[in-house]
């Protein structure tokens, strides 16, 4: 589970902006999240903040129960290779490695045995067994995006944090990655934050968290797929 | 930092240096050979400048060791039994060979328009037997009119440069131009005089030999009414076998009584001329190691500078900063250690040769690029050190900096 009380991000000394405010929010594990709203309105730097890419101004985050803000950078990185993976919205592949070592790589810092055996399996499981040893500029940019999910998976984190993955795709790449993160949150049962600007893309998502100037101002459930005691417990916290 | 750290940073430097830009790597490589040769090159030369002034000296005044009459417990004019005693040196293994000589005092006149206005000159003037003296000493080889014959009559003489006046004379005071078939006399000290026909005018532009005057051996002993002895004795040693101290101790316990003196103690102002083209050289290589870290760092900073984004993300995904910066370190440590190699493959195989076939007149002979192992490999460790220092700082400038302000600022 993701906790967050009362989290705030301000940037600037002199000349303050405020990129959230005050947030309390609750994420159950498994679920799709979806952050809206209009460029600035704070979901990016939230999805920072949860990614552990920032640290808060002030607040807590509570991340599998561990209180993140009270870890220092070391920590912070081994916990993101750890617990999360985290897919931008320009892929962030190293131009150097081939599809299949920019997947095993991170496993190779985590001294993880089996690294290249997994990182196969996950590139066959977003499509692309027949481009492991191709390198980003020979991929296109869906694939890219594809090899940047089975990057983010290769340490099987529980937390996936997507950043506008779809904001450089066609609409068939584009789909082809939602089905994607469709499929780890529902086989896999991936807890997923995901920033997008589509509203269609609602049709993918368990819940929608809608930002304007820093503040969560809508938290809907397009597909009802809450159920049971996760009904129960965003009842206590949101309604 | 762990084992496995390293070996990701290792994968990251190694994919970087294969799939990174092939002229960026080129260019490094070449620039950081340069560097390195041209710290070879200037070690070399000064050094060899340095060692081409000592060896000059040696070969044309002091030999490698000056063993001079004794002080204690009575102060003697002369070595005596000087043959014996050389034949008891030379048996010591590594010994090349003795020669000796005497000095004596005098004042030599030239009057070279005969018009009885005669240029007076002090000299030293050396009663040596030319047939050893050649085998040990090269002042033969510069002859600059005549000959040095290997035997000289009782009337002959050879003059230094210096002395005979008109060969770039450096000395105030010389014969005003003496050369070969004039005639000069020499006043001795002792109240003989006798006049002596130049046979040759010897040039040695390093050192006092230039100022010397040399007569044969059994000349020098009619003089001095004596025989079997020496102002001094030249020794040549072996160096590859054994450092010149040894040989002095071997020769003190021959002759006890007698003062030995090493050329390092004899030449000691020449030391400091070395000492201080020595701290020139170091100061010239440290400046060459600080350029060679310079262009790493400046290099490795803009190359870590174009990928900061790409340096964010794989932080962002769970590598730490050290990984990233060892990475960086690699990759310097890769460049200096392939600039070591040209840069003294280039030295080696080409500067030395080419110099060799092609020598830089000296004063004192040709130029030689004189460095040993040692100092080529204090250059190389130096180098690298600094090259793993400037990939380290320069990449934690950017590794350091918040991943926030990496991928996004």
């Amino acid at each position: 589970m993701i906790r967050l009380t009362n989290l705030t991000k301000i940037y600037g000394d002199e000349i303050k902006v405020i990129g959230v405010q005050d947030i309390t929010l609750e994420i159950e594990e498994g679920q799709f999240v979806g952050l809206m709203g209009r460029s600035g309105s704070g979901k990016s730097t939230l999805l920072r903040q949860l990614g552990l890419l920032d640290t808060p101004t002030s607040g807590q985050l509570s991340i599998n129960s561990i209180n993140t803000v009270l870890l220092t950078d070391d920590e912070k990185t081994a916990f993101r290779l750890a617990h999360i993976g985290y897919v931008f919205q320009e892929y962030g592949l190293v131009s150097e490695f081939t599809a299949l070592e920019n997947v095993y790589f991170p496993a190779m810092a985590s001294n993880k045995d089996g690294g290249k055996e997994r990182a196969v399996k996950l590139l066959e499981y977003v499509g692309l067994i027949k481009r492991l040893h191709q390198y980003p500029h020979e991929l296109s940019g869906g694939e890219q995006q594809r090899v940047a999910i089975a990057r983010a998976l290769i340490n099987n984190p529980k937390i996936i944090f997507a950043d506008e993955p779809t904001a450089n795709l066609d609409s068939i790449g584009s789909d082809l990655v939602l089905k994607i993160f469709k499929k780890l949150n529902k086989q896999l049962k991936k807890t997923i934050v995901m920033v997008t600007h589509e509203p269609s893309d609602k049709t993918f998502l368990d819940r929608v968290l809608v930002f304007k100037d820093g503040n969560i101002i809508e938290d809907t459930h397009p597909t009802g797929s809450v159920q049971g005691p996760r009904k129960k417990i965003l009842r206590q916290t949101y309604i | 930092m762990t084992h496995n750290d390293a070996k990701v940073a290792f994968f990251i430097a190694h994919k970087t240096i294969r799939r990174g830009s092939k002229s960026v790597v080129l260019l490094l490589i070449g620039v950081l050979s340069l560097v390195f040769f041209n710290l070879l090159f200037i070690r070399g030369f000064l050094a060899g400048f340095s060692n081409g002034v000592l060896i000059s000296m040696i070969d044309t005044s002091t030999g490698h060791i000056v063993i001079l009459p004794q002080e204690e417990p009575v102060k003697r004019g002369f070595i005596i039994n000087q043959q014996e005693l050389r034949n008891e040196i030379e048996t010591i293994p590594g010994i090349v060979g003795t020669t000796r000589r005497y000095i004596l005092g005098g004042a030599i006149t030239f009057d070279k328009n005969k018009n009885g206005q005669s240029q007076f000159v002090s000299a030293p003037i050396l009663g040596a037997n030319q047939i050893e003296d050649k085998k040990l000493m090269t002042i033969k080889n510069n002859m600059a009119a005549g000959e040095f014959p290997d035997v000289l009559r009782d009337d002959d003489i050879v003059l230094g440069s210096n002395l005979a006046g008109g060969y770039e004379a450096v000395q105030s005071a010389d014969l005003g131009g003496a050369t070969v078939g004039d005639k000069v006399q020499i006043f001795y000290s002792n109240g003989y005089n006798k006049i002596y026909t130049v046979r040759g005018v010897f040039h040695v532009v390093i050192g006092f030999a230039g100022n010397n005057a040399y007569i044969s051996d059994k000349e020098a002993e009619r003089v001095l009414s004596t025989y079997n002895q020496a102002s001094e004795i030249i020794v040549r040693v072996d160096l590859d076998r054994h450092p010149v101290g040894y040989y002095v101790q071997k020769i003190k316990t021959i002759a006890p009584n007698l003062r030995i003196e090493p050329y390092t103690s004899r030449l000691a102002a020449i030391g400091v001329l070395i000492d201080s083209f020595n701290v020139i050289a170091v100061i010239i290589g440290l400046i060459s190691i600080l350029v060679a870290g310079a262009t790493i760092f400046i290099m490795i900073y803009i190359n870590a500078l174009s990928k900061k984004k790409q340096i964010g993300i794989i932080k962002a995904v769970g590598i730490k900063a050290e990984i990233v910066e060892l990475s960086y370190v690699f990759q310097a440590l890769f460049f200096s250690v392939l600039a070591v190699i040209f840069g003294t493959l280039i030295f080696y195989g080409l500067a030395k040769p080419y110099l060799t076939a092609n020598p830089i007149q000296m004063p004192y002979g040709p130029a030689l690029l004189v460095i040993s192992i040692e100092q080529v490999i204090t250059s190389a460790v130096s180098m690298i050190v600094i090259a793993g220092i400037a990939g380290f700082a320069s990449s934690r400038l950017i590794s350091k900096k918040q991943i926030v302000e990496t991928i996004w600022g």
